[in-house]
């Protein structure tokens, strides 16, 4: 922990505490970034910045506010922890509300996490235009005489974050981001003009795949859309791509959630040991991963993070319950939200299932959709390509989806060898069997 | 970041609830002249003056450039909000800072600081001249002040309002929705303010300072019958004064959230297939976003990604299809009395009369067709770039009524509330998710349906309205926000009840089967 964003922290809580506040949490976060774009063979866009950001919980006589700020002058630092206690006192007491007990923050790994690039600090703009040159003209070649625009990006995020509680807790991490992307626009029939994108993202830039394989991924994604059309409304399986699965697996996380089922907002709310799908469906929450996107030794409360089964085989095992829910559901605590979420991998790539599949379609994206996390009913718009005898035939697009999450989950076949390592949720490519696909 | 294929319209009905933390700022601690007048604040408050605007923009030339911007701003945001009976939370938070721009042909250099001293301010604008490599370009000796219409007047700076005179109208909103039904079980408000200083100074000369207001009170509800649970939301607001908040929007937020909320329980996820699609009023008008409003930014014409590409001048709807995009609509979420480049709000023509017009403009897109900029160059916050958005996306009303064209529809469905929406801008394939609506059974509004995507693409779905009523209504809440290239941005709608011969609805079983 820098010392100087420590003493910060120290500061604002003393204040705090002078000021009348029964406990308080400060968080100081600092980043800089970069991000370099181009197009036509030139930079399109040039922007570096640095942000730095102190927020405050603060606790009195039962109440709770929240508050945060960018003007760290020493005078405004105490008439904005002033005023936040002044706010509180206006407000109705939670008996709910307070910092959790200590012991949930004892028990935290020592272990490194490989969150931070040791040469961050050696990233020069060079580098940054060289890459973002790579990747445009890797994805312009590949594209070839379709290719109408490429847009290239490339963008890199250092963290620093502190935070210290008035009961023990302390908290650093110092972090890096990487981000490397392309996306090509090519000319179709008509008016029609998809756009097609690949990235990959890790926590240093020597992490990342070549700039060329990036760029040439997004071209032949692009080239995947042409030619699309809207088939008749049937009955099919379709293979959800990894980078896609998220979408679809949002709105039953959602359900998972604390707040969902403390307010009474989810599908899952008496679900807990019931088998909601198939014995392929298994999510593991894992905190650990060297390097992951989701990584932490600390959850947003500052329980020692541990790793969790969450899904087993299609049984529900647990929730995401934070300190605050926990306490109004009169329930132990587990996590508030995921780190890194795991479906374990299968052992054939979507290729070999596609051939023993026959027909169906396998979806490259999403549009619109939404899940009601009431009634597990969703409905999402869909792009892909109809796969016969399986090879890939027929681009399809302007379709749709629909479903619902206690049933569609039993639907779950198989899981490819694929998983999505450029997110915190590494998803493989699922198999659904029987899916309504709606169309003309 | 991320791709142009995602744009989304985060949930105007969505946003009440648990994900909010709140808080309000007692008035005038950190600015010694909250009640300052719109201009001048940068100069009393933090001693932005010409001279330094001049030598900040005279940096940011200084290895050539068409031109720079400075962009000033400070914003006070609080939230308070309502659950489980009690006004427990509150969140506030203050950001300040300047972004500077330099310009060359359609290439950007940009940086920040929040901090408003010389020192971080004319390093920000070194950063942003890294984008040019020539001689230096001079900006204006004199910044001329814009004098501008104020399309959404406070009485009360929000800075002035307390937190106390907040807790009862979300005392009101609990008990008048627990009130209105014995099925609800759950009730979630809040109130939301922000008001945002901002002062644009650019090299060729334009001054412009404004307050941008924008609040809303949201509820949401769950209802319970027979072991099952529905959820429904709404709220009302935009850039109202805070007087907006009058009993009758109270009780009409209550009646909108608990009625709908109990219909649900009837409503049914309706056959999929291609049907005709009847648009109620309204909110609606998120199909004229989606559909139409992104592809005509110019920036995505400018670069060719855009399906309307090569469609001004040419029929691309029925001749008395009109459709606006404009920034001066009174106190609506999306009005602009000056956009973010330092240019004054206005009112766009997108469709005239069947005929594609006018795309939507920042400066940098402008400049590339030779026409005037629309004022729609909008940015989220000094951390950002502006690039053409759009403001409030509306059509004109036209000569049905409804009724004439809920008879026409044999068997279709009629949209009543629509929650999310997004379009892939190059095929101009959009959908949009219908939260509440009816079947139409033989030209009768029959049984309640929801929770479905409907799936269309731009220019057909144009060229198949056949026809528009003549009750326009404009979509009255201050929660929503549209997304583009990372950039959040308040917009607004609205629609005359119209009928689509034909789209995708997402439903769960072929239609007859």
């Amino acid at each position: 922990m820098s010392k100087e964003m420590m003493n910060l922290c120290e500061i604002v809580l003393k204040t705090a505490q002078d000021a009348g506040a029964d406990d308080c949490r400060a968080i100081f976060v600092k980043r800089r970034f970069v991000e370099v774009q181009y197009r036509e063979h030139k930079p399109e866009k040039v922007q570096e910045a640095s942000t730095q950001d102190i927020g405050i919980d603060i606790y009195v006589d039962g109440r709770y506010v929240s508050q945060n700020s960018a003007d760290l002058r020493p005078g405004a630092l105490k008439e904005f922890v002033r005023n936040a206690i002044e706010a509180a006192k206006l407000l109705e007491a939670d008996p709910y509300r307070t910092l959790p007990d200590p012991k949930y923050y004892q028990g935290r790994k020592e272990i490194d996490l490989q969150m931070l690039d040791p040469d961050y600090q050696k990233v020069t703009p060079e580098l940054r235009h060289a890459m973002a040159k790579e990747l445009e003209e890797s994805c312009l070649q590949a594209g070839g005489e379709k290719a109408i625009s490429v847009t290239s990006t490339v963008y890199d995020d250092y963290r620093e974050e502190s935070i210290l509680t008035s009961n023990g807790f302390k908290g650093d991490i110092q972090s890096t981001i990487c981000y490397a992307f392309a996306q090509m626009t090519a000319q179709d029939e008509g008016d029609r003009r998809p756009n097609g994108y690949h990235y990959a993202v890790d926590r240093s830039f020597k992490k990342l795949p070549p700039c060329e394989e990036i760029g040439r991924r997004a071209a032949a994604r692009t080239l995947e859309l042409m030619g699309s059309k809207k088939l008749a409304t049937q009955t099919l399986p379709i293979i959800i791509e990894n980078q896609d699965v998220e979408r679809v697996l949002d709105g039953f996380l959602g359900a998972m959630n604390g707040w969902a089922l403390q307010q009474k907002r989810s599908f899952l709310l008496d679900k807990k040991g019931e088998k909601l799908g198939s014995d392929v469906f298994t999510l593991i929450d894992d905190p650990f991963i060297v390097g992951g996107l989701g990584s932490s030794l600390y959850d947003g409360d500052g329980f020692a993070t541990r790793k969790r089964t969450m899904v087993e085989k299609g049984v529900l095992k647990d929730f995401y319950i934070d300190w605050y829910r926990s306490r109004k559901l009169g329930v132990e605590p587990t996590t508030g939200g995921t780190s890194n979420l795991l479906l374990p991998v299968g052992k054939r790539s979507v290729a070999e299932i596609m051939k023993d599949l026959g027909r169906g379609i396998l979806i490259n994206g999403f549009i619109g959709g939404n899940s009601n996390s009431n009634t597990g009913d969703f409905s999402i718009g869909i792009t892909g390509t109809l796969f016969e005898n399986g090879e890939l035939t027929q681009a399809v697009a302007e379709m749709n989806i629909a479903d619902n999450h206690l049933k569609f989950w039993h639907k779950l076949a198989e899981a490819a060898n694929d998983p999505w390592p450029y997110s915190n949720v590494q998803m493989p490519s699922l198999v659904f069997t029987d899916v309504v696909v709606a169309g003309v | 970041m991320g791709s142009i294929s995602r744009r989304d319209f985060l949930s105007a009905s969505a946003a009440a609830g648990g994900t909010v933390a709140l808080a309000q700022i007692v008035p005038g601690v950190w600015l010694s002249s909250a009640q300052a007048a719109t201009a001048g604040f940068f100069e009393s408050e933090f001693g932005i003056n010409d001279g330094l605007c001049k030598r900040a923009l005279d940096t940011a030339l200084a290895k050539g450039g068409d031109f720079a911007d400075l962009y000033f701003e400070h914003t006070i945001s609080n939230w308070v909000s309502l659950e489980d009976g009690k006004v427990d939370r509150a969140f506030a938070g203050i950001d300040v800072g300047v972004g500077i721009r330099t310009v060359k042909g359609d290439q950007t250099g940009y940086g920040f600081t929040q901090q408003l001293t010389e020192e971080s301010i004319l390093a920000a604008a070194a950063t942003a001249a890294t984008i040019a490599a020539g001689a230096p370009t001079t900006s204006a000796r004199k910044f001329i002040q814009l004098s501008l219409n104020n399309y959404y007047p406070l009485e009360t700076l929000f800075t002035e309002i307390s937190l106390s005179s907040k807790l009862p109208l979300l005392k009101k909103v609990n008990e008048q929705c627990f009130a209105l039904s014995n099925l609800i079980i759950k009730v979630n408000a809040t109130l939301h303010d922000q008001q945002k200083r901002i002062m644009i100074v650019t090299s060729d000369g334009v001054k412009a300072e404004d307050i941008i207001p924008r609040n809303y009170i949201s509820a949401s509800v769950v209802a319970e019958k027979d072991g099952k649970q529905e959820r429904s939301g709404w709220n009302y607001g935009g850039r109202q004064a805070y007087s907006y908040f009058t009993p009758e929007i109270i009780d009409s937020l209550t009646h909108q959230v608990v009625n709908r909320a109990v219909i649900l329980f009837e409503a049914k996820q309706p056959p999929a297939g291609e049907m005709p699609v009847v648009l109620g009023p309204g909110v609606t008008g998120i199909l004229l976003h989606e559909a139409i409003g992104h592809g005509m930014e110019a920036d995505f014409n400018r670069k060719g990604i855009s399906t309307y590409a090569t469609m001004i001048g040419k029929k691309v709807a029925e001749p008395f299809v009109n459709i606006v995009d404009e920034g001066i609509t009174p106190h609506q979420l999306g009005s602009v009395n000056v956009d973010d480049e330092g240019v004054p709000g206005q009112r766009t023509m997108l469709v005239e009369n069947g005929i594609l017009t006018s795309y939507l403009h920042d400066r940098i897109s402008a400049k590339y067709y030779q026409v005037k900029p629309t004022g729609n160059g909008r940015r989220q916050s000094y951390q950002y770039t502006p690039i053409p958005r759009m403001r409030n996306t509306y059509m004109l009303a036209g000569d049905s009524t409804p009724e004439e064209i809920i008879q026409s529809v044999d068997k279709g469905i009629y949209v009543e509330d629509v929650s999310n929406g997004q379009v892939k801008i190059g095929e101009g394939d959009f959908a949009f998710f219908v939260s509440q609506g009816k079947l139409i059974e033989n030209g009768k509004l029959t049984a309640p349906i929801k929770d479905v995507n409907i799936m269309g693409n731009g220019p057909k779905m144009l060229q198949n309205v056949t026809m528009v009523a003549n009750d326009l209504e404009m979509y009255h809440g201050g929660a929503g926000a549209c997304g583009k290239d990372g950039q959040a941005m308040p917009v607004s709608f609205g629609l005359p009840t119209c009928l689509v011969k034909s789209m995708t609805v997402g439903g769960v079983q072929k239609q007859g089967a």
